[in-house]
């Protein structure tokens, strides 16, 4: 086949794609006339391949032309594999990466243009307010800190209760659980915050590193709260079912949400591409109040420490509990509760198909809003 | 007309050099016409990483929109502009597309003209800079791990990826050049150690158009080679201080002040080559790439020879970084921690020159407390302020002089 006719080829398919198409490459055998500067890469192909496959054919035109051009013109941000040629589609060269059939191509490398769009689709759609009363009632002035992924929900809470925390001469209550939980919880905090590392690394760093995720190592935000107002105005809560008689409240608050997970590694990878949008206050925001609600409509087990990893949970927790015992707060709760079971329920693992998957239905998702 | 000159790579051929000559010289360059578009020697950084949407340790954060206005400055005036990043070599097809139309070139525009210009040096001397490069970089692999990693046909790691992304001449001119007159790129080439100083320049100056235009050809930046020893003992620095060393600390010490003020300075050192076994593989590539460039008829500024290291007369003695001799590696290291000493020392000096600075203001503060007047009114701010009418009188008295006066 000549030049021009492998390029014939590949121009076809990717009219073919735009026009709702599910053929892969290695089976497509029609042609058709340039359409763009350069033909999209094989990443971008694949996905919309996909796409259709996951039904961006049902949108409205208008949304899905919208998606179709939005993913053939898409790069995959920052350091990776460049946009890479069809296979069959250029003659063979002496240089540059060498072309693939996109049926080939990880998971991973079409979550990197997804997640780029999903990126792109936060930032569009703004961070929600908090819908809270015009005035703050009148009550006694608290502040709700400890584990973050606990704390922010009952914060954000109270605020639509009309009770902003804050204020002259706060008593701080610190909300805190089981070690396991709270690294489990630490970890789905930073992918909503910063992103970062996968889980498995994660947390076989930090158990390996004996070292307890900032965000789960309580010790030192409870001596910060007791230099900063003093141990007599500072609560550690560990029977979280106590909080809203603790704060003057009469509802209950919702349990914390938690995400399976592959939503939690699908946040994490979508915070990359953010940061790159929004400064890291903003990426924060659009994480927690506007993708977090999206995947908690996709339920799943969450990521959870393994066997070895919860040993090491306990340890940690039992030197939580002995550090609570001798300690001037008041603690709401029995301090053994700082010390995770031996037997928890099983988590689940990440699976990167299943998180492009994900990725797919929010995108579609996105498209019909 | 408009005209926009795109310099798009490679890294390692005096860009730094050349950004630094445009930015010191862009007056010069406004009064001949030319427009070198920065108010900030990181301005093009910035509008590069915005437009390839790419992390650079926390720098992308102030990099939101960087691109756009960078474009739309360019394409605001009429005359030849500059944009000169090497890290745009590493550019997706569609971040060119976006790039190109955004400067005009894309929508047809009959006003502007877009050049592409990249640098280009054999890959003999490049590698071996990469490496450097990276070290630098805090990282710690060894230079045998680094040339196995880009010799990977897979190109699988970050590392290969992003090497070829900058340094594959052929694939960063079809993205680039892709639809762009062969006249209209211009490949500057480095020419080899030891030539006239200001060689590299001429090239460049060639390339923009700026033959005409009379520039100052000092620059203080620069980014200057290691020898071997010395880049040897940095990898080793970075093993030891990588997880004590903060990322803010480790630019002004150790790239600063350890490896371009103090160990550059060390030019009798072996430099870094490529390991003789792979010299016939990089000359077959830099081989391939010389001909495409002949095949698609670009405009050469300089020696394509420069782009060959067979001929360029690039490798010399082989002196392998892995294995450096400790002898040498132990005198690197004395003159490295000669000048951290004297640094220490200078700091030194500095503290206890700003302890006495503050303990003289402290002294002045108390005499001025101490004066009458401030007494009195003192005496009269606490008798106003313990009962309700003073306190008014105060609020009143506050508002009228402004913030500052408010206690703290």
């Amino acid at each position: 086949m000549g030049r021009e006719a492998m390029e014939r080829r590949a121009w076809g398919w990717v009219a073919h794609l735009r026009d709702g198409g599910t053929t892969p490459w290695a089976a497509w055998a029609g042609e058709a006339d340039r359409t763009g500067r350069f033909l999209p890469g094989a990443q971008q192909l694949e996905l919309l391949r996909r796409l259709n496959v996951s039904g961006l054919a049902d949108l409205d035109l208008r949304r899905r032309t919208d998606l179709v051009e939005r993913v053939l013109t898409a790069s995959a941000p920052g350091r990776g594999r460049p946009d890479l040629e069809l296979v069959g589609a250029v003659p063979p060269v002496t240089y540059g990466p060498q072309p693939v059939d996109p049926a080939d191509l990880s998971a991973d490398e079409l979550l990197r243009v997804a997640t780029n769009l999903l990126a792109e689709d936060l930032v569009a759609a703004g961070v929600p307010p908090v819908a809270a009363p015009r005035f703050n009632r009148p009550w006694r002035p608290f502040e709700v800190a400890g584990v973050p992924w606990l704390a922010m929900p009952v914060a954000d809470e109270m605020t639509r209760r009309g009770r902003r925390p804050g204020g002259k001469g706060v008593t701080g209550f610190l909300l805190a659980t089981d070690m396991a939980t709270m690294i489990e919880l630490a970890f789905v905090a930073r992918s909503f915050d910063q992103g970062g590392a996968a889980w498995r690394d994660w947390s076989a760093s930090a158990a390996a590193g004996h070292r307890l995720p900032p965000r789960a190592d309580l010790a030192p935000m409870l001596a910060a709260w007791v230099k900063g107002i003093g141990a007599d105005r500072v609560r550690l809560v560990l029977d979280l079912d106590q909080l809203p008689r603790l704060l003057g409240t009469r509802r209950p608050f919702a349990p914390p949400p938690v995400p399976s997970a592959d939503a939690t590694d699908l946040a994490r990878r979508v915070s990359a591409p953010l940061g790159l949008l929004v400064l890291p206050a903003e990426r924060a925001e659009l994480l927690r109040r506007r993708l977090l609600p999206r995947l908690l409509d996709h339920p799943g087990p969450p990521s959870r420490l393994d066997d070895d990893q919860v040993a090491w949970a306990r340890e940690q927790g039992e030197r939580l509990r002995r550090t609570v015992a001798g300690a001037a707060y008041e603690v709401v709760g029995s301090p053994d509760r700082l010390v995770p079971p031996r037997r928890r329920p099983p988590g689940g693992e990440v699976d990167d198909d299943r998180v492009l998957r994900l990725a797919a239905r929010l995108l579609l998702e996105g498209g019909a809003r | 007309m408009r005209r926009v000159y795109l310099h798009v790579g490679t890294p390692k051929t005096g860009t730094s050099y050349v950004q630094d000559l445009l930015f010191r010289n862009r007056e010069r360059l406004a009064d001949a016409g030319v427009r070198y578009p920065a108010e900030h020697p990181d301005d093009h950084f910035r509008a590069a990483l915005d437009l390839m949407r790419l992390p650079w340790g926390g720098l992308e954060a102030e990099a939101t929109g960087a691109w756009d206005r960078l474009a739309t400055e360019v394409c605001g005036h009429d005359g030849p502009s500059i944009i000169s990043h090497e890290i745009l070599a590493t550019a997706s097809r569609s971040q060119v597309g976006r790039a190109l139309e955004s400067l005009g070139h894309a929508t047809g525009d009959a006003g502007g003209e877009v050049h592409v210009v990249l640098s280009v040096r054999d890959l003999s001397r490049q590698i071996p800079a990469e490496w450097q490069e990276n070290v630098k970089h805090r990282r710690t692999f060894t230079y045998a791990e680094f040339l196995a990693e880009i010799r990977d046909p897979e190109r699988a790691s970050r590392l290969a990826t992003w090497f070829w992304g900058v340094q594959e001449v052929p694939a960063i001119l079809d993205r680039w050049a892709n639809d762009l007159p062969p006249e209209h790129v211009h490949l500057v080439t480095v020419p080899p150690r030891g030539g006239p100083p200001d060689e590299l320049w001429r090239r460049f100056s060639r390339a923009f158009g700026l033959d005409d235009v009379e520039l100052d050809l000092e620059t203080s930046r620069a980014n200057p080679s290691l020898g071997v020893p010395e880049i040897s003992l940095l990898r080793r620095i970075n093993q030891a201080t990588n997880r004590h060393l903060a990322p803010a600390a480790y630019r002004p010490l150790v790239r600063e002040l350890i490896a371009h003020q103090t160990l550059s300075e060390r030019t009798d050192s072996p430099r870094l080559g490529l390991p003789p076994e792979l010299r016939a593989w990089a000359g077959e590539l830099e081989q391939a790439w010389a001909d495409e460039v002949v095949a698609r008829g670009y405009d050469v500024v300089g020696d394509l020879d420069d782009l060959v290291s067979e001929r360029s007369g690039a490798p010399g003695e082989w002196a392998d970084p892995d294995r450096a001799r400790q002898r040498h590696v132990a005198a690197a290291a004395l003159d490295t921690i000669q000048a951290v000493l004297l640094d220490s020392a200078r700091l030194r000096d500095e503290t206890e020159r700003l302890r006495t600075e503050l303990h003289d203001a402290r002294v002045a503060l108390e005499r001025a407390y101490l004066r009458p007047t401030y007494r009195a009114r003192a005496k009269v701010v606490r008798g106003l302020e313990s009962g309700a009418p003073g306190r008014a009188v105060m609020r009143g008295y506050r508002a009228l002089r402004g913030r500052s006066s408010r206690s703290a």
